[in-house]
Parts: C-alpha cells; sequence; structure tokens
C-alpha cells in the first residue's frame, strides 16, 4: 500500500459507486428517454421540416406554427402541458359520463436480479410515456429547423434538374434533395443529438427516476453532494463524447467523393 | 424543312416576376432536328423564356404546345411532359451524390421504369455520345466543368427527349473548357437533335443554327438566318450587341472587320 489511509475523496466516491445499481437503473432510464425522444423527433422533425419547405400554403403554415410554438415556450411547461392533459381530459370525460383513458393501467418492466442486487428496469408507464412525448415532440421542432437549413443549402436547382428529367417533385425531393441534405445535415445535428441526453434530467420534475433523480436519491442516502455530481458530470460527458465522435465517423463515412 | 414535323410552338408568351415583365409576348416555332439559337442582353429573359417551355415557371399568358399537345392546359400531366423536353443547365445541376453514369440513368429508372441494367446500357450509350464513359464511375466534384456539362448533356440526352434545351451551357465554363462542350453539342446538333440554345458562341450559332433569335427586353427585336445576322443585322441594338460580344469573344474575321471599319469611320 503506497497509502496509510485512501484520500477522503476516493473513499467518498468509492461509496457513491456503491449505489451502482442506482445508477445503472438511472442511467438506463436516461438512455431509454434520449433513444425515443431522438428517434420521433428524427421522423416527425425531417416531416416538418418538409412539410414547412414543400408542403404548399396551409400544410407549411401548420408546421411553422409548431415549430414557433414548441421553440418559443419553455420545455418544462411543455412537459407540465403534456402530464397534466390527459388528467383534465379523463377529468371532462368523467363528468360526461364516459369512459376515461386508462392511462396509470399502462406498463411494462422488467424484473432482474444481478449480482445479488434487484434491478427493475420500467420500460414503459404513463410517466414514462409523457416524458418520451415530450421530449420528442420538443426535439422534432429543433430537428426540423436543422433539416430545413440543410434542404435549402441543397437548393431549388437540384430539384429543378430533376423535374426536368420528368421526375415528379416528391420523387425529386426523396431520390435527390434528401439522400444529399441528410449527409449536409449530420454536424449541425449532432447538437441536437449531444443537448437531448442533458434535456432529459428536467423529466425528474413529473417524477421520473432517471440518472438526475438518482443522484438525488444517493445524496439524500450519502451527503456526498460533490462526488455525486461529478460521477453525474462524467456520465454525461462520456455518453456525448461517444455521441459526438459517432457522428463525426458516420460524416466521413458517408462524405460524397470529391465533395 | 416542310417535311419535318413542328415539335415546339410557343404563341404569344407572357411572364413576369412581381412587377417586373420579362418576356412580353414572344412566339417561335421549331420543327424536328432544328436548332435555334437565342441570344440577347442579359436580363433580356432568354432563361424565362426556356423555363416557360418546359413549364418550370408555368407563363402568366400565352401557349406551349409540344408535339401539338398545349402545356399550358391545365390537369395536363407536366411530369410527363418534361420527361419530353431535356434542360441542360448553365450551372449543370447535376446530382451531387450520384455517379456520373447514376446521374444519367436515375430518371431512366424513376421515370421510364427501366431495369438497373437496361438503365445502365442507355445511360452508358449517352455518356458515349458526350465521350465520357471512362469518367462513368467519378462523382460530380472529381471532374472538371467542362466534364461535368456533357454528363449534364448525357443526361438530357438519355431521355431520348422530342428537344433539349441548353441554358447558357458554356458561360460557367473556364474558356479552355468551352471547346469540348461545344464540340459535342455540335456533334449531337449535326445528328439531328432538336435543340434550342440560349448561348453567346456565335461560332456554334453560325454553324448549326438554322434560325437565330434577338431578345431584349422581353421581345423578339429581331431574327433570321446566321447569314442575315453576320451580314447585315438590321436594328442598331443587334449591331451593338454583336460588336460587344465581338470584342469579348471575338473570332469572326468579319466581324472585326465590319467593327474596325464602323470605328475608322
Amino acid at each position: 500500500m503506497i497509502f496509510q489511509q485512501l484520500p477522503k475523496e476516493l473513499v467518498d466516491f468509492l461509496r457513491v459507486l456503491g449505489y451502482w445499481d442506482n445508477i445503472l437503473i438511472g442511467l438506463a432510464k436516461t438512455m431509454w428517454l434520449y433513444v425515443w425522444a431522438l428517434l420521433i423527433g428524427f421522423f416527425l422533425g425531417l416531416l416538418l421540416a418538409l412539410l414547412r419547405q414543400y408542403g404548399g400554403r396551409i400544410l407549411s403554415r401548420i408546421a411553422t406554427g409548431y415549430i414557433e410554438i414548441v421553440r418559443g415556450t419553455p420545455l418544462l411547461v411543455q412537459l407540465f402541458f403534456i402530464y397534466f392533459l390527459p388528467f383534465s381530459i379523463n377529468t371532462f370525460l368523467q363528468a360526461q359520463g364516459l369512459p376515461y383513458i386508462p392511462i396509470g393501467r399502462w406498463s411494462l418492466y422488467v424484473t432482474s436480479n444481478l449480482f445479488g442486487r434487484t434491478v427493475t428496469m420500467v420500460f414503459l408507464d404513463h410517466i414514462t410515456l409523457i416524458g418520451i412525448l415530450t421530449l420528442g415532440l420538443n426535439s422534432a421542432a429543433y430537428q426540423a429547423e436543422y433539416f430545413r437549413g440543410a434542404v435549402i443549402s441543397i437548393g431549388g436547382g437540384q430539384l429543378e434538374a430533376a423535374q426536368s428529367l420528368g421526375m415528379s417533385r416528391r420523387s425529386g425531393v426523396l431520390h435527390i434533395v434528401l439522400p444529399q441534405a441528410l449527409r449536409r445535415v449530420i454536424p449541425a445535428w449532432s447538437n441536437e443529438a449531444a443537448y437531448l441526453p442533458k434535456y432529459t434530467v428536467l423529466v425528474i420534475y413529473i417524477g421520473l427516476s432517471e440518472l438526475f433523480a438518482q443522484a438525488h436519491y444517493i445524496i439524500s442516502e450519502t451527503f456526498l453532494t460533490l462526488s455525486v455530481y461529478i460521477l453525474v458530470a462524467l456520465i454525461f460527458l462520456v455518453i456525448i463524447t461517444i455521441i459526438s465522435k459517432a457522428l463525426d465517423i458516420l460524416y466521413k463515412r458517408t462524405a460524397i467523393p470529391g465533395l | 424543312m416542310d417535311k419535318n414535323k413542328t415539335v415546339l410552338k410557343v404563341v404569344d408568351v407572357w411572364k413576369s416576376y412581381d412587377e417586373l415583365e420579362v418576356l412580353k409576348g414572344v412566339s417561335l416555332e421549331l420543327a424536328e432536328q432544328e436548332v435555334k439559337v437565342i441570344f440577347g442582353p442579359s436580363g433580356s429573359g432568354k432563361s424565362t423564356l426556356l423555363r416557360c417551355i418546359n413549364m418550370l415557371n408555368a407563363p402568366d399568358k400565352g401557349e406551349i404546345y409540344l408535339s401539338g399537345q398545349n402545356l399550358t392546359t391545365s390537369g395536363i400531366n407536366l411530369n410527363a411532359m418534361r420527361a419530353k423536353i431535356g434542360m441542360v443547365f448553365q450551372h449543370f445541376n447535376l446530382f451531387s451524390h450520384l455517379k456520373a453514369i447514376d446521374n444519367v440513368s436515375v430518371a431512366l429508372r424513376r421515370v421510364k421504369g427501366l431495369t438497373k441494367e437496361e438503365a445502365r446500357e442507355e445511360a452508358l450509350n449517352a455518356l458515349n455520345q458526350v465521350k465520357m464513359v471512362e469518367w462513368a464511375e467519378h462523382y460530380p466534384a472529381q471532374l472538371s466543368g467542362g466534364q461535368q456539362q456533357r454528363v449534364g448533356i448525357a443526361r438530357a440526352l438519355a431521355m431520348k427527349p422530342d428537344l433539349i434545351l441548353f441554358d447558357e451551357p458554356t458561360s460557367a465554363l473556364d474558356p479552355e473548357l468551352i471547346g469540348e462542350v461545344l464540340q459535342v453539342m455540335l456533334e449531337i446538333a449535326k445528328a439531328g437533335t432538336t435543340m434550342v440554345v440560349v448561348t453567346h458562341e456565335m461560332g456554334f450559332a453560325r454553324a448549326v443554327a438554322s434560325e437565330m433569335i434577338f431578345l431584349d427586353q422581353g421581345i423578339v427585336i429581331e431574327r433570321g438566318t446566321p447569314e442575315h445576322f453576320f451580314d447585315s443585322p438590321e436594328s442598331e441594338r443587334v449591331k451593338h450587341f454583336l460588336r460587344q460580344i465581338n470584342i469579348l469573344y471575338g473570332y469572326h474575321e468579319e466581324l472585326i472587320k465590319e467593327y474596325n471599319e464602323d470605328e475608322k469611320r
């Protein structure tokens, strides 16, 4: 032994690591929220971008309105709005004597035994669903603008060339504009991919125990505030570094030769 | 000429962008295998006229007939009609994510519904016509401007259109690359391709144009054979413009002589 006694910081940190099952559950939840929100945001965002750019008068205004409202209001407000909406609807339905939405009953979870500890992974319950939905609907608005920027930068000349060959607008957008726009968007879009994991911490407000909520729990048990927060920060740093690096590689792999 | 049927008929076409009137009643007619050259100062409406012909910008007034079919009537399938009108762009507009061969074959597959193999064969034929077969597997960004424009021409040719529109095909090229594109255009013109060409390349016009049209401020100022324009243009506007072109490009001895004589007076 080099040290007579381990430094206090290390001891604290090791004690925090003793709660690895809480950290694991929290991390899994955070990633679960992240992946689904990013996916929903991707597809809805792409649709919104195309509607805003090519949707014609009415649809493009609807898409623009959605994007502006979502980008112009706090995520926390959106979270509470979507959280309370089903309750309000149910109150209304019950008052009318109609059957209500059984949101509380939706759930899907797996309990397993890991190194002598019981680990319960909740894949779906109604707050998880609301967390995923809110983050996804929010992310879609931001992703839409990244996609739209890329689509515009590809330029009308490409679409015109496609149309001049007899391709329909839809076919031109699908086969000519999108393949280029999706490549070009990667560096800008990686912003959203890197922001979103950090935004997931907000769902603590509707009672979801993701990584940050687990951190609070560990603090309440150990009072090792600094160690816990450093650990949480490190975990986010590692995740986001991996995401950035992966997108960097994807960008280089899909690059158009010569460009 | 009489035995050739009319491919394109443009009747009194008007077009304005907001307040700006770009075309003010332009008409022209094009028979099979004919080459028409449109020239005139910038802003005269040359490009707009081409874009009206293939309905990328529908005219406000007037009619466009392609082989007798009126493109300006509502309910016509414009995509199907555009497949019969090729277009070559000033800035090439090649699909940058596709190799040269795929640039040429993509519409053959998506529009004409050819199989991958059929489309590839047709595309190679077209690339052969513009002497670009050995560059088939290259991406546009790996090609020179002249090579890109030749692929652009092949892309239009491969669809076997009724006519091809050329929108200043050489004006974005370095001088030493213009020749290879003009040569390809001369060859396909001589092979009987029906063409409407917006260009200031008077050498090309002289070699293959059946008629030249001088457009200024949206109006046809003068039209006639190349001989007419180079020997005895009528309006002062045309004379002045041809002199300007000559100063820039200057490879028409007759015009240079004429210009010098004018200067002496």
